[in-house]
């Protein structure tokens, strides 16, 4: 009997796991053994990470949208059909059409958004650049500003030891903040505070939730005048009066706040109650080799849905697709995974608008910080506008 | 008198010593620094509109490619699972949506090359 794979969200980690899956099993779907399904919330597909670059007036944001279906391989059937209801114990998934999606194995592959609303006055007092909405939005800001302050806060899920989306863009927009200010010959009227809160994961009265660029990062701040504080973690904004103010008792004023938000995951996982984690944020307990999702034999996940302690990233999720895809030919062939993913991440950061720093670290080690470079920074906008389309269809 | 300056040296600096010799005594020194001095160029050279332009080029062949590959696999499946068609078979296959999208594109494809000519 034919066995159905079923792929949950037409985001990065969806398409490449889809495709990586459609390689993978070639000689079983020519055999009409297999079947891969994927259904998706949007007919498009859009590259997250571009939105930080529109907030900065460096691309318009189209450059980021695709067509889904022309990223997909033929032998993957793809409908656009929001997923609404999750049931793992009869196999299925329920579509907005109200259609059932059967499946021998699943794949939740919903990402993460924006929950600005759980802060009192953030959504009508804070800006952020996550979503491309957010980003035109703040991008108008930047474009305006001639003097006071830009205050960038970083909130933490409520779940002990998950990251935020993308760990490293706060420091990453902060630096291309100052660029751009500096470009725009207003950055000496400017002050840029960069703040974060007091716990971050493992790190405790940091600037980082890793140590080691933790340690390195006032120094880097200190060389382009960008004031930072450690031990604010905000809890409440006054958009009336542009004042933000934190758990630990402390306000600041501004004049643009550029905030990490809190983030959940999709509403389908939320209402799944397949998730522990606290606050109804509704990471999926992941096992942190397989990648399955703790307690059911036939649910992978992978991206910003897992409760790992892993980036929130798109260089995250190109290291845990094969894992997955891997495992699941594996169980079709014999029965049991064989692919173990060693918590790896390797990304370009965008340290500024023109210097990009390659890191790498995994369960073990941290990223070791070096400094960046223009060839960096050529590799990352060769990432962001052209290589990621081919690591997305599976071709690297 | 005589003053002799003695630097301690690891076995893999040594190494590296040896090897950096025999690329002075060869000649081959002035070419490699030249090399160099070429790649450094290119890279101050080089500005992120050009970097855009290359990465453009290579996702569209990366495009092409993709949408070939697929197309030549799907095509060799589907000819190897049917019989050859008839006349009439060639027609019947035309009946397919998908198969009249194709169709569809590969006469714009004609156009599009006619325009450039």
């Amino acid at each position: 009997m034919k066995k159905k794979i079923l792929i949950v969200g037409g985001g990065t980690a969806g398409t490449m796991t889809a495709n990586n899956l459609a390689k993978k099993l070639m000689p079983e779907i020519e055999r009409e053994e297999v079947e891969l399904v994927m259904i998706s919330d949007s007919k498009n597909h859009y590259y997250r990470p571009g939105a930080m670059y529109v907030a900065f007036q460096k691309a318009a944001g189209h450059e980021f949208v695709r067509d889904q279906r022309s990223l997909l391989m033929p032998e993957i059937d793809f409908f656009v059909d929001p997923a609404v209801e999750i049931n793992t114990k009869a196999n299925y998934v329920k579509g907005k059409s109200g259609k059932l999606y059967n499946y021998d194995f699943l794949v939740l592959a919903t990402g993460c958004e924006v929950a600005a609303e759980r802060i009192p006055g953030l959504v009508e007092g804070g800006d952020w650049f996550y979503s491309y909405e957010g980003a035109k939005k703040i991008a108008e800001k930047f474009a305006k500003i001639k003097n006071g302050r830009v205050l960038v806060t970083v909130n933490f899920p409520k779940t002990p030891n998950i990251p935020h989306q993308c760990g490293i863009a706060p420091v990453e927009t902060t630096m291309m903040l100052h660029d751009y200010l500096t470009e725009r010959g207003v950055r000496e009227n400017i002050e840029i505070i960069y703040t974060y809160p007091t716990k971050a994961q493992a790190v405790e009265n940091g600037l980082f939730l890793q140590s080691p660029t933790s340690k390195v990062l006032p120094s880097v701040f200190d060389s382009i005048n960008v004031k930072h504080r450690t031990g604010f973690t905000l809890t409440k904004v006054d958009p009336a009066k542009k004042i933000a103010y934190s758990e630990e008792g402390e306000e600041i004023p501004f004049d643009i706040l550029m905030s990490t938000p809190p983030f959940k995951a999709a509403k389908v996982i939320r209402d799944s109650g397949l998730s522990k984690a606290m606050d109804d944020e509704g990471w999926l307990p992941t096992d942190k080799k397989t990648l399955k999702v703790i307690g059911l034999k036939n649910v992978y996940t992978l991206g910003d849905t897992v409760d790992l302690p892993v980036s929130k990233a798109g260089g995250t999720i190109h290291n845990q697709t094969d894992v997955v895809a891997d495992n699941i030919a594996a169980e079709l062939r014999y029965g049991y995974p064989t692919e173990s993913y060693d918590g790896k991440v390797i990304a370009v950061a965008q340290m500024g608008l023109s210097c990009g720093m390659p890191l790498w670290y995994d369960y073990e080690e941290d990223v070791q910080p070096t400094p960046c470079s223009k060839l960096g920074s050529f590799m990352r906008l060769g990432f962001n506008k052209g290589l990621y389309w081919a690591a997305a269809r599976g071709m690297l | 008198m005589n003053d002799k300056v003695q630097i301690a040296k690891s076995a893999e600096m040594q190494l590296i010593e040896d090897k950096m010799i025999m690329l002075v005594q060869t000649g081959r020194i002035d070419n490699l620094i030249d090399l160099l001095a070429v790649i450094s160029d290119n890279i101050e050279m080089t500005t992120q509109p050009m970097v855009e332009k290359m990465v453009n080029t290579v996702d569209n062949l990366a495009s092409v490619g993709f949408v070939t590959e697929n197309a030549v696999r799907f095509a060799k499946r589907e000819t190897a699972k049917n019989s050859v068609p008839s006349l009439f078979g060639l027609l019947k296959l035309m009946k397919d949506e998908e198969v009249r999208r194709g169709l569809a594109f590969m006469l714009n494809l004609t156009k599009g090359i006619g325009k450039q000519l």
